[in-house]
C-alpha cells in the first residue's frame, strides 16, 4: 500500500508540476465568468431570469460535463500515458520496485482525483458566483441536490477516462488518441440522438446521468441500472487498458 | 558465493531475427560484471528483461531469489538501474526528479538525495531542470537515480555514454568505491572493451544474442595480452569475427 | 502468480461484460415513462383513426394569472368514423371577456356552422362528396417520424421524469413534474423567451412581464386505460416573471384533453328548420378541375373608376364575354365601354379576343391567352366565388381592378 501511495503522490505531483492543472483551473474560471456574463446579458437584454442562484451551478454542470471536463480528462489521461510512452519517461517509474498494476492504478487514481478536483472547483466557484450575482432561488434541498449532482458526475467521467486510457494504450501517438477520442465522443453523441431509446447505453449520454437524481420520484431502478452499466463498462475498460499496459514493452 | 542474479534460459526474439537466445548467467555478490558485446548483440534486450521493461518469451531472471516476471516488487527492491539513455522528467528540477523516486524507498530522505547528487557531481545543478542538461549531465543524473536507494545490485546499461574522459574516470572510481565499501554488485553493459577491462572483475561476452563465455578479468588477462584479444578469439571460436572488433 | 494474473484479468473482463450486457438488456426492456407515454399516444391515435367507430375528444385550455382566470376555451369534438361525420362544440371566454360559442358540424356532403353571436346558420353543401377520414392519425404524417426523433433528442435525459403507476386492472397513470433546476437551462431560456413575447403588454388583460421571466414548472398527468388508450392528459406550465412595477406574476397554462364515449358517441346534424340559413354550394373538387364550366358562359363585368375631386366616378365598364369554356380551353372577348363624355379614355389595345388554353401545370386553374397584337395574359376562374380574374399585361383604363363578376342583371 505504501508503494501505491508513493506512486499516486508521484502521479499527482507530475500533474501539478506540468501546469496542466493550472490551465484547467483557469479555463473553468473562464467558463463560469463567461456563463455568468451571458446570463447577465440575457437578463438585461431579454428580460429573462436566465438562472437563479441554484440553477446557475446546474447550468454550469450541464455545460462543462459535455465540454471542458471530457476535454481535460482526455488531455490529462493522454498525457499520463501516451506522453510518458513517447518520452520514454515511463521507464523512470517502471524500473522502481513497484508493480505495473500499482502504477496503472496510481495513474488512473490521479486522473480520478483530477476530475474530482475539477468538479469541486467548478461547484464551489459556480455556487459562489451564483449566490453573488443571481436572485436567490435556493432551498436547502436544491443546495444538497446541486452538490450531489456534481459528485455523481464523477462516475461517468471516470468511465470516459478509462476509455481514453484504453485508447492511449492501444494507439501509439498521443495526438491520434486525442482525435480518435473526440471522434468517438461525437459519434456516440450522434448515435445517442438517433437511437435515443438505447441512449442510456452510450457513455456520452451517461455523462448527463446526474439528472436522474433530480427527479422527484427518484427512479431507483433506472439509477441502479445506469450505475451497473457504468460499473460494468468501467471494469471492462480498466481490465482491457491494464492488459495492454502490462504487455507493453519499453 | 552468494548468487545475486540468476538468469535462466532467457529467450526473447524479435521479428527481425535479433534478440537473445537461451542465456544462462549467474552473478555473484561483489561482482562487477561486464556484459560485453557489439551493438545489437542483445545487451539491452537482456537488461530490459532483467529490469522488467520487457517480458521474456521463455526463461526467467531471479534477483535475490525473486522472479522478475512474477515478484517484481520484491525482486527490484534492492536494485538500482539505468537502462539505455537516462530519462528524467524535463519539467521538474533534478532534485524533484529524485524526490519522485525517493518516495518508493522509505529509508531514502532528502539528505540522501543531496548525497547522490554530490557523488555524481550534480549538486550544483540540483535546482535546474533536465531540459537544458547535456547528455553527460543526464547520464550522471540517471546514475544518481540508480544509486539513490543504496541498492545492493546496480544494473547499468552503457553508463559511460556521453561522458567525457574525466566523467568516465569519476564514474569508474565511484563504481569501485561502492563495490569495495558496500559490497554492491554491479551488472554493467558496454561495447567499450577497454573500459570494461578497467572497470569489471568478471566479464561475459554476448554475441548475436548468445552468451559465449564468462570469465574473471584476472584469468582472461593471464592468457591474453588484452581483453580485446580475448574477445576476438572468443568470437572467432564461436563463428565469424565481427568487423567492428577486428 | 502469473497464471493468477491472467485469470484475474479474464474474470474481471468477463464480469464487466456480463454486467453491461445483462443490465443493458434489462434497461432496453424497461421502457421509460416517456416511451410509455409515447406508446399510449400512438395507440390512441391509431385506434381513433382506424378502430373506434365513434369517440369524443374534449380539449380545454385555461390561462390564469396569479390564480385569476384570464381565458378559457373548451372544444368538444365528436367523431363518427362510420358516417364520416364530426361535430365541434366550442365554448370559451377570450381575454377581453367576450364569449365565443359556436358549433360546427361536418359530414361528407355538408358543413354547418352555428354561432351564438350570429343568428344566421351557414351551410355549405358539397357538389361531390368529400374524401378522407374524419380523424387522421397524426403519427402517420410524413414528418411525424422526424419530429419524433427531434422531440426525443430534446427530451433526452428528461425521459425518466415521467413516472408510471400501474393499477391492478392494468390501467396506468403517468405523471411527471419539472421544477426549478430540473428544467434544462437552455430549454428554459428558449421557452421563456418565446413565451415572454406573448406577454408583451399589447393585450389589455394579460400581465406585462418584463423582468426575470422563467419557466417555473412544467407538469403533466395522463391516464391510460387497460387497452393502452389514453383517456386523459393534463399539462400544466407555470411561467413566472415581474412586470414593470416589480409585481410578481405566475401565469399558469392548463391544457386538458379527454377521450370518452368510445363507440357510444353520436354525432347529430343541427336542426335547421325554422332558422335563418345561408346556403352555399361548394364545387370544390379535387385538383384544379372546374366542376361546372358552363356556368361561366356569359358576360362578366366590373366598373372602370377614376378619382376626381376626392370622389370615385364611374366612367364605364370592363366586360368579358365568354362564349365557350371547358376544362382545357376558353374563348370569348374583352372590351371596355365608356360613358358619354369619357370616350377619350378608350384605347384600341384594350379590346381583344380571348383564346385561352390551360397550361400543362398541375394545380393551376388559369388559362393563358395571347391577343392578336401579341400581348400575353391570363385568366383565372374562381369557381367558389363565381368570379373571373383577368391579369392583363397592359394597363387598364381607370383604376386597376382585375376581378370580374357575372353580369346578372
Amino acid at each position: 500500500m505504501a508503494v501505491f501511495q508513493a506512486a499516486l503522490v508521484n502521479e499527482v505531483e507530475k500533474l501539478y508540476k506540468k501546469k496542466k492543472a493550472l490551465i484547467a483551473v483557469l479555463l473553468s474560471l473562464a467558463v463560469i465568468v463567461i456563463g455568468q456574463l451571458a446570463i447577465v446579458g440575457v437578463r438585461s437584454g431579454f428580460g429573462l431570469r436566465g438562472a437563479g442562484s441554484v440553477e446557475f451551478p446546474m447550468l454550469v454542470l450541464a455545460v462543462v460535463v459535455n465540454t471542458i471536463l471530457p476535454l481535460f480528462t482526455a488531455l490529462v489521461a493522454i498525457d499520463s500515458f501516451s506522453g510518458e510512452f513517447s518520452q520514454n519517461s515511463m521507464r523512470i517509474t517502471l524500473t522502481r520496485p513497484v508493480s505495473r498494476f500499482k502504477i496503472f492504478c496510481a495513474k488512473i487514481m490521479a486522473i480520478v482525483l483530477f476530475i474530482l478536483a475539477m468538479l469541486l472547483l467548478l461547484l464551489i466557484l459556480s455556487m459562489l458566483v451564483g449566490v453573488i450575482f443571481n436572485t436567490n432561488s435556493g432551498t436547502l434541498h436544491s443546495f444538497v441536490m446541486t452538490i450531489f449532482s456534481y459528485l455523481v458526475s464523477l462516475l461517468p467521467m471516470v468511465v470516459l477516462a478509462l476509455g481514453i486510457v484504453l485508447l492511449a494504450n492501444l494507439i501509439k501517438s498521443g495526438i491520434s488518441v486525442f482525435f480518435v477520442s473526440i471522434l468517438v465522443f461525437i459519434v456516440l453523441k450522434v448515435l445517442g440522438l438517433i437511437f435515443s431509446q438505447y441512449s442510456s447505453l452510450f457513455m456520452t449520454t451517461q455523462l448527463d446521468w446526474y439528472n436522474l437524481f433530480l427527479i422527484n420520484s427518484f427512479p431507483v431502478g433506472k439509477i441502479v441500472r445506469q450505475f451497473l452499466i457504468m460499473l460494468g463498462s468501467g471494469i471492462m475498460l480498466f481490465t482491457a487498458g491494464f492488459y495492454l499496459f502490462d504487455k507493453k514493452e519499453f | 558465493m552468494e548468487t545475486i542474479i540468476e538468469i535462466k534460459e532467457l529467450t526473447k526474439l524479435y521479428g527481425n531475427g535479433r534478440g537473445i537466445k537461451d542465456i544462462n548467467l549467474d552473478i555473484y555478490k561483489g561482482d562487477i560484471f561486464g556484459f560485453l558485446g557489439p551493438n545489437g548483440a542483445g545487451k539491452t534486450t537482456a537488461m530490459k528483461i532483467m529490469t522488467g521493461l520487457i517480458r521474456p518469451e521463455r526463461g526467467d531472471v531471479k534477483i535475490f531469489g525473486y522472479s522478475v516476471t512474477e515478484e517484481y516488487e520484491l525482486a527490484m527492491e534492492k536494485v538500482g538501474c539505468l537502462i539505455e539513455i537516462a530519462e528524467a522528467y524535463t519539467y521538474m528540477s533534478a532534485f524533484d526528479n529524485l524526490k519522485q523516486l525517493a518516495r518508493y524507498y522509505p529509508e531514502v530522505d532528502y539528505k540522501r538525495i543531496d548525497e547522490v547528487l554530490e557523488l555524481t557531481g550534480m549538486i550544483k545543478y540540483k535546482h535546474e531542470k533536465p531540459k537544458k542538461f547535456s547528455l553527460g549531465m543526464k547520464q550522471r543524473l540517471g546514475l544518481a537515480a540508480a544509486l539513490l536507494s543504496r541498492p545492493k545490485v546496480v544494473i547499468l546499461d552503457e553508463p559511460l555514454n556521453g561522458l567525457d574522459v574525466e566523467g568516465m574516470i569519476d564514474i569508474r572510481r565511484l563504481i569501485h568505491h561502492l563495490a569495495e565499501q558496500d559490497q554492491t554488485t554491479f551488472f554493467i553493459s558496454s561495447h567499450l572493451i577497454h573500459d570494461v577491462e578497467l572497470t569489471c572483475n568478471r566479464i561475459g561476452v554476448i554475441y548475436e544474442g548468445k552468451m559465449l563465455n564468462v570469465e574473471s578479468t584476472p584469468n582472461i588477462l593471464k592468457n591474453y595480452a588484452t581483453l580485446e584479444n580475448y574477445f576476438v578469439s572468443e568470437v572467432e571460436r564461436n563463428g565469424r569475427v565481427p568487423s567492428s572488433a577486428r | 502468480m502469473k497464471f493468477n494474473k491472467k485469470t484475474a484479468m479474464l474474470i474481471s473482463f468477463t464480469l464487466g461484460t456480463l454486467l453491461v450486457a445483462t443490465t443493458a438488456l434489462a434497461d432496453i426492456a424497461n421502457k421509460s415513462g416517456y416511451d410509455q407515454l409515447k406508446d399510449a399516444l400512438k395507440v390512441t391515435a391509431e385506434q381513433g383513426s382506424e378502430k373506434f367507430d365513434s369517440f369524443t375528444l374534449d380539449f380545454s385550455i385555461a390561462l390564469m394569472d396569479n390564480g385569476k382566470t384570464l381565458m378559457t376555451s373548451n372544444e368538444i369534438k365528436k367523431y363518427d368514423r362510420l358516417k364520416g361525420a364530426s361535430e365541434t362544440i366550442s365554448t370559451g371566454e377570450s381575454l377581453n371577456g367576450d364569449k365565443n360559442n359556436y358549433q360546427y358540424y361536418a359530414d361528407k356532403t355538408t358543413q354547418i356552422r352555428v354561432s351564438e353571436s350570429d343568428p344566421t346558420i351557414y351551410v355549405t353543401e358539397y357538389a361531390k362528396p368529400r374524401e378522407g377520414e374524419v380523424f387522421n392519425n397524426p403519427f402517420k404524417e410524413d414528418e411525424a417520424a422526424d419530429l419524433e426523433k427531434i422531440l426525443d433528442a430534446i427530451v433526452g435525459s428528461l425521459k425518466d421524469y415521467v413516472v408510471v403507476v400501474e393499477n391492478s386492472d392494468a390501467s396506468k397513470e403517468l405523471e411527471g413534474k419539472l421544477t426549478g433546476s430540473q428544467i434544462p437551462a437552455l430549454v428554459n431560456a428558449v421557452a421563456s423567451y418565446s413565451l415572454k413575447q406573448e406577454f408583451n403588454g399589447n393585450q389589455s388583460n394579460m400581465p406585462h412581464l418584463t423582468k426575470d421571466v422563467y419557466v417555473n414548472s412544467v407538469s403533466g398527468k395522463a391516464n391510460v386505460n387497460k387497452d393502452g388508450v389514453m383517456e386523459s392528459i393534463l399539462g400544466t406550465a407555470v411561467l413566472s416573471g415581474k412586470n414593470e412595477q416589480g409585481t410578481d406574476h405566475d401565469v399558469t397554462v392548463e391544457i386538458l384533453v379527454k377521450l370518452s364515449g368510445i363507440n357510444t358517441t353520436t354525432v347529430t346534424k343541427p336542426d335547421l328548420t325554422g332558422k335563418k340559413v345561408v346556403k352555399n354550394i361548394a364545387r370544390e373538387t379535387p385538383g384544379d378541375e372546374i366542376a361546372n364550366p358552363e356556368m361561366f358562359v356569359g358576360k362578366f363585368n366590373n366598373n372602370i373608376l377614376i378619382e376626381k375631386d376626392n370622389k370615385f366616378i364611374k366612367i364605364g365598364e370592363r366586360i368579358i364575354e365568354i362564349t365557350q369554356i371547358d376544362n382545357m380551353t376558353i374563348t370569348g372577348r374583352y372590351y371596355e365601354e365608356y360613358k358619354p363624355g369619357f370616350e377619350e379614355y378608350a384605347t384600341p389595345d384594350r379590346k381583344f379576343k380571348l383564346d385561352g388554353k390551360k397550361p400543362e401545370q398541375k394545380n393551376y386553374s388559369g388559362f393563358d391567352y395571347t391577343t392578336e397584337s401579341g400581348i400575353k395574359g391570363n385568366l383565372y376562374i374562381d369557381e367558389y366565388g363565381g368570379k373571373i380574374h383577368l391579369n392583363m399585361n397592359t394597363s387598364m383604363g381607370g383604376l386597376h381592378d382585375s376581378t370580374f363578376s357575372p353580369d346578372v342583371e
